[in-house]
């Protein structure tokens, strides 16, 4: 059976989570921070959240949010198992394609994510932010299993239309309304790729 | 480090016979909870796998401080299934020997090292104990007293399942009623007596408490 995963990337795949690092370029660390956490929480719409965030964050140069992101703490052997099995691992972001380009580089796998305008090294307009299910119901069109990997209440879409679901507590502990849609819970990335090759 | 990987303790369910507001796991005894005594036992396992179900946020809460690198399998549906299906949930991807516990089990450590050192992958060790509650599975044991030849309600024998084994190429189905039933397929296979405790009702806790040294 073919098996496809899918992981969220934000504290999951990466140890930090990105828009709060990006944000200490402006100043704006503990208010993005906020922001971010009442996101994964789901106190806030993710859509509405991440459209503000990006307004906040649009005043970085591009290549310099590309730098910083290309400098985000990963989890190490998380993201090994990624480049190992490239083919069949899509990371499932609502992050933006212009900002998560390096990280596409290095895991070499499919990336699913929110597109954006860019002209003059600046963000220009955000046009698509991505619904993390309907991802999941183009990757399933080559797949027969899917395999999914998140920790916030935006990973609750991918979740619906995942056969196998993991949360994953290895930044922060995942919600609670998000463990209600899971198979699995564990809080150590090595607990995590044992179980995912197992799968 | 143990050659058997895999542990699995049945967390599920809500032990409403024991009449506490806590799953059996959580039940304390001389000041820690049953499944610290548990982890403690099966500290050289390298995987364990927890499966809980009720007041699950707090087991999780709890045994995420005592070993970081549990995975915690859900059985959403555990007010409706048996252990059996918990422990189908938790090994249906598990193609080599596990370790199968039940969550409200008390286990004399001396007695449990001894059976994880006949226990090395190759085959099945089915955990036995000399049985003291009525509504037991009781088990024939051949006249060596080493291996298990059948599983019976009645009449009552000298020993009983203890819902502890070692399983190999014995896969749970999701349908079956009960572990036991799955592990009777495969006799005749070893047992080991161990020295245990299940807390299922208040007389057990208080028998437990009186005779339990952790």
């Amino acid at each position: 059976m073919k098996t496809a995963y899918c992981f969220d990337l934000d504290g999951t795949v990466t140890r930090d989570e990105i828009l709060p690092l990006l944000s200490q370029e402006i100043g704006l660390y503990e208010e993005m921070s906020a922001l971010t956490e009442a996101t994964i929480k789901g106190l806030i719409p993710f859509r509405k959240s991440f459209l503000l965030r990006c307004r906040l964050l649009n005043e970085i140069p591009i290549s310099r949010v590309q730098e910083i992101i290309a400098k985000v703490s990963l989890h190490e052997t998380l993201a090994a198992f990624i480049r190992d099995h490239r083919d069949n691992c899509f990371i499932i972001t609502g992050n933006l394609d212009v900002w998560v380009k390096p990280l596409e580089q290095l895991f070499g796998c499919t990336f699913h994510y929110s597109t954006a305008t860019v002209a003059n090294d600046r963000l220009v307009s955000v046009d698509h932010v991505l619904n993390k299910g309907d991802a999941v119901k183009r990757i399933r069109e080559n797949f027969e299993r899917i395999v999914a990997v998140g920790d916030g209440m935006g990973d609750v879409p991918m979740f619906e239309e995942a056969d196998v679901r993991i949360a994953f507590g290895g930044t922060h502990p995942p919600i609670q309304s998000l463990i209600q849609f899971t198979d699995y819970v564990t809080f150590s990335e090595k607990a995590l790729c044992n179980l995912l090759s197992m799968q | 480090m143990q050659p058997v990987k895999y542990a699995i303790i049945s967390a599920a369910g809500m032990g409403s016979r024991l009449e506490l507001n806590m799953p059996k796991c959580m039940v304390e005894i001389a000041g820690r909870r049953i499944v610290d005594y548990q982890l403690d036992l099966l500290k050289e396992v390298e995987h364990v796998r927890i499966v809980v179900g009720f007041m699950e946020e707090q087991v999780i809460d709890h045994v995420r401080r005592l070993r970081d690198d549990v995975v915690f399998v859900r059985n959403p549906q555990f007010q409706t299934t048996s252990n059996s299906y918990s422990l189908y949930l938790a090994t249906h991807d598990l193609r080599e020997a596990f370790f199968a516990i039940d969550g409200d089990l008390l286990i004399d450590p001396a007695s449990f090292q001894g059976f994880l050192d006949v226990c090395d992958g190759s085959r099945s060790v089915i955990g036995v104990t000399d049985s003291k509650t009525e509504e037991a599975v009781f088990v024939e044991l051949d006249s060596a007293g080493k291996e298990i030849r059948a599983f019976y309600r009645q009449p009552r024998t000298p020993h009983e399942w203890c819902g502890v084994a070692c399983l190999k190429g014995i896969r749970i189905n999701k349908d079956q009623g009960y572990v036991y039933k799955e592990i009777e397929k495969h006799l005749p296979l070893p047992a080991y007596n161990l020295k245990c405790f299940e807390v299922d009702t208040p007389e057990d806790l208080n028998y437990a408490i009186a005779h339990f040294k952790g």
